[in-house]
């Protein structure tokens, strides 16, 4: 990558100081007797919020934090946003920052809500005139109408909201953080937030998001970073992440705490996939294959303790993380009956169109919630041959047709 | 901009947000009248009738021996009146940072906007309040009972120290109210016990000699009364000495303030 990311964040932490009512008197007498008040919080004291996090973020690029509550998601997006600084590490942050914390935060309910637009405005970065131009616009946006020259105390909770959302995407940030704010407003109003943030991604805008609906997550964000007590946990594809984090869930709510993991395979190994490979119609593995030719995808699996509740699932991404093909058992309809001793499962695929390029293969076996018995990621890769490079990740099978002798077939 | 390196200074920070501390100060004043009546006048109220306290008390009830150069009720005005916007500022900055919480959580906002607007926006009282003292000033001449000087030009000088004086210590209480909320009823105290040290209701020369007016001389409070009502209403200018010593307090307070500020800035968003 040339140009440099809009955030990075090398090994970023963050302690609290401890507010016991004891710790504060100690140090107000500290303050004012011995001068104490600014010397640094000594290490080990206090409650660690988050440690070692590292994290770049390239212009356009949309990384979500997924992880439980306390986990340390709002911590990073304040510390990205500069409202907490890290005690340990950096954390740099190229161009203006939008934070969409709390919408609205900070509205002053006596004044009208064209006056708190203006304000918050400003807070965010923008000059009077600025702000003054862009001011019709964050009226239509926010949908308010009359209301605007309104006390904002008289605002419905939607109107507010609206207002407060509008004003916040109206600098065009270059990072902005989106704080789990997307649940609120109307199903229609949710959707206008979402394509302008869309919107703000195409145009370059990095975009940092903290949400629990990991469907949205999957939608919106190219990479995910999944935090537990305040530490990353994985750091990938926002799919690999979410999975990584739904099994995690799955299997704690089946009583057996944090499935067995390292940052590529985790799972309770009631099951484990033994083998992952591709394999030509002889059987053979192989390591290159011709664009469009047959190829399988053998899962070789040993059952610990037979299993009734069970889904086999594969994923293919290009080296760079983009997604090219997922599916498993579950989706298609299969029913599993009862898994045990050794096997295996295969998957054919009659032509392998794929574009040239290196492919990786992320194998699962789960429950239908979820909880991972054995999830392996690039567990597999093989290399994608053809006589023209095409660029993409899809090649069908294709002839071109010119209407009469216009061009020449090329030579064999 | 990177969120370890050092804080910009409080003045560059204030200059380049002077457009938001502006608007909030309007909307502090603009917030502070919608909805009652009679408006600013009710910022001119608590003042006068605290003048007119103190000018029936010491005037009528128990006559002060005090040879003041001008109507007592007037020189009671020049010194209330400025006391007024320092004590209201530091009280107000004692409270502006947690008031001001979502916004120093939830939005990215420079904290050192909230003391100023504190600061400004009494100054705006303040100098809404001062026609009325210059009316009371030319209703006292045509009865021929003082004389206008000129001196009344050198008053926005004594302003500016002034508004150093408390927007420095603003900056101070402000950062430590944070940290200690004790610090509001304290401070309550403290400035009662200041207002009767220092020369608002008595001339300091007319403090007994001895330990007492060595106490109301030390006060570093003194010399920014003597130069406000030497200036505004007295007709004359006080002795240098006197304006040395305010223009040390504004210097040392401002420095304390900004030095405190700046050492707690970093912490202020997560304790508030």
């Amino acid at each position: 990558m040339t140009t440099p990311p809009a955030v990075r964040i090398r090994g970023a932490g963050k302690r609290y100081p401890s507010l016991t009512r004891r710790g504060k008197l100690n140090s107000l007498k500290g303050a004012l007797l011995h001068g104490e008040l600014w010397r640094r919080q000594r290490s080990g004291e206090g409650f660690l919020a988050l440690a070692d996090v590292d994290l770049e973020v390239a212009r356009g690029e949309t990384v979500a934090l997924i992880g439980p509550n306390g986990s340390g998601k709002s911590t990073l997006l304040k510390l990205v946003s500069g409202i907490l600084h890290p005690t340990s590490g950096t954390v740099d942050v190229a161009g203006r920052v939008t934070a969409l914390i709390e919408l609205g935060a900070g509205f002053h309910p006596e004044i009208t809500g064209r006056e708190n637009a203006i304000i918050n405005g400003m807070m965010l970065g923008m000059s009077r005139s600025e702000v003054m131009g862009r001011l019709p616009d964050i009226i239509e946006f926010s949908g308010i109408g009359p209301f605007i020259d309104q006390p904002v105390k008289t605002y419905s909770s939607g109107m507010y909201v609206r207002l407060g959302f509008a004003v916040a995407v109206a600098p065009e940030p270059d990072v902005l953080v989106v704080d789990e704010i997307l649940a609120v407003g109307d199903e229609a109003f949710a959707h206008k937030c979402l394509d302008r943030i869309t919107g703000l991604q195409r145009n370059g805008t990095a975009i940092l998001l903290v949400s629990h609906d990991l469907g949205l997550v999957e939608a919106m964000a190219q990479r995910a970073l999944y935090l537990r007590e305040g530490r990353p946990v994985f750091l990938g594809s926002a799919r690999a992440a979410v999975s990584r984090y739904r099994a995690d869930v799955a299997s704690e709510e089946a009583g057996q705490g944090p499935a067995k993991a390292s940052a590529k395979r985790w799972g309770n190994q009631a099951v484990t996939l033994d083998t992952v490979e591709l394999v030509d119609t002889e059987g053979a593995p192989i390591q290159v294959i011709r664009s469009g030719e047959p190829a399988t995808l053998r899962l070789a699996y040993s059952v610990r303790e037979p299993q009734e509740d069970f889904v086999f699932g594969i994923a293919v991404h290009s080296e760079d993380g983009t997604d090219v093909y997922g599916t498993n058992t579950d989706i298609e309809g299969w029913q599993p009956q009862e898994l045990s001793g050794r096997g295996e499962m295969r998957i054919e695929f009659p032509s392998l169109e794929l574009a040239p390029g290196r492919y990786l293969v992320d194998a699962a076996v789960h429950t239908r919630l979820g909880m991972a018995f054995d999830y392996a990621c690039e567990v597999c890769s093989f290399l994608v041959t053809a006589p023209v490079v095409w660029p993409g990740c899809y090649a069908p099978r294709h002839h071109w047709r010119p209407d009469g002798p216009v061009m020449l077939p090329p030579a064999e | 901009m990177s969120a370890t390196g050092l804080n910009p200074g409080i003045i560059p920070s204030l200059v380049k947000q002077r457009g938001l501390v502006a608007v909030l100060v309007e909307r502090e004043l603009k917030a502070r009248y919608r909805g009652t009546l009679l408006g600013y006048v009710w910022s001119l109220v608590n003042p006068l009738l605290l003048i007119a306290v103190y000018a029936v008390v010491f005037t009528l009830v128990i006559p002060a021996r005090i040879p003041s150069p001008v109507p007592y009720p007037l020189f009671l005005f020049a010194g209330v009146l400025p006391w007024l916007f320092a004590t209201g500022s530091l009280l107000d900055a004692a409270v502006v940072l947690p008031d001001n919480g979502p916004l120093l959580k939830k939005v990215v906002c420079p904290p050192e906007v909230f003391p100023a607007v504190t600061v400004s926006s009494h100054l705006v009282h303040h100098l809404l309040a001062l026609p009325i003292l210059l009316a009371v000033m030319v209703a006292y001449t045509v009865a021929g009972r003082m004389s206008f000087s000129w001196t009344i030009v050198l008053l926005p000088l004594v302003l500016a120290l002034w508004v150093i004086t408390f927007g420095g210590l603003s900056l101070a209480v402000a950062a430590l109210a944070v940290h200690f909320r004790d610090l509001k009823d304290l401070l309550h105290n403290l400035l009662n016990l200041l207002f009767f040290m220092s020369p608002i209701i008595y001339m300091p020369d007319s403090v007994p000699e001895g330990t007492l007016r060595n106490i109301v001389h030390a006060n570093p409070v003194t010399p920014l009364i003597v130069l406000y009502r030497g200036v505004a209403v007295e007709g004359h200018v006080p002795q240098a000495s006197w304006w040395g010593w305010a223009i040390v307090v504004a210097g040392a307070s401002w420095l304390f303030g900004a030095f405190v500020f700046s050492r707690l800035r970093d912490s202020i968003a997560e304790t508030v």
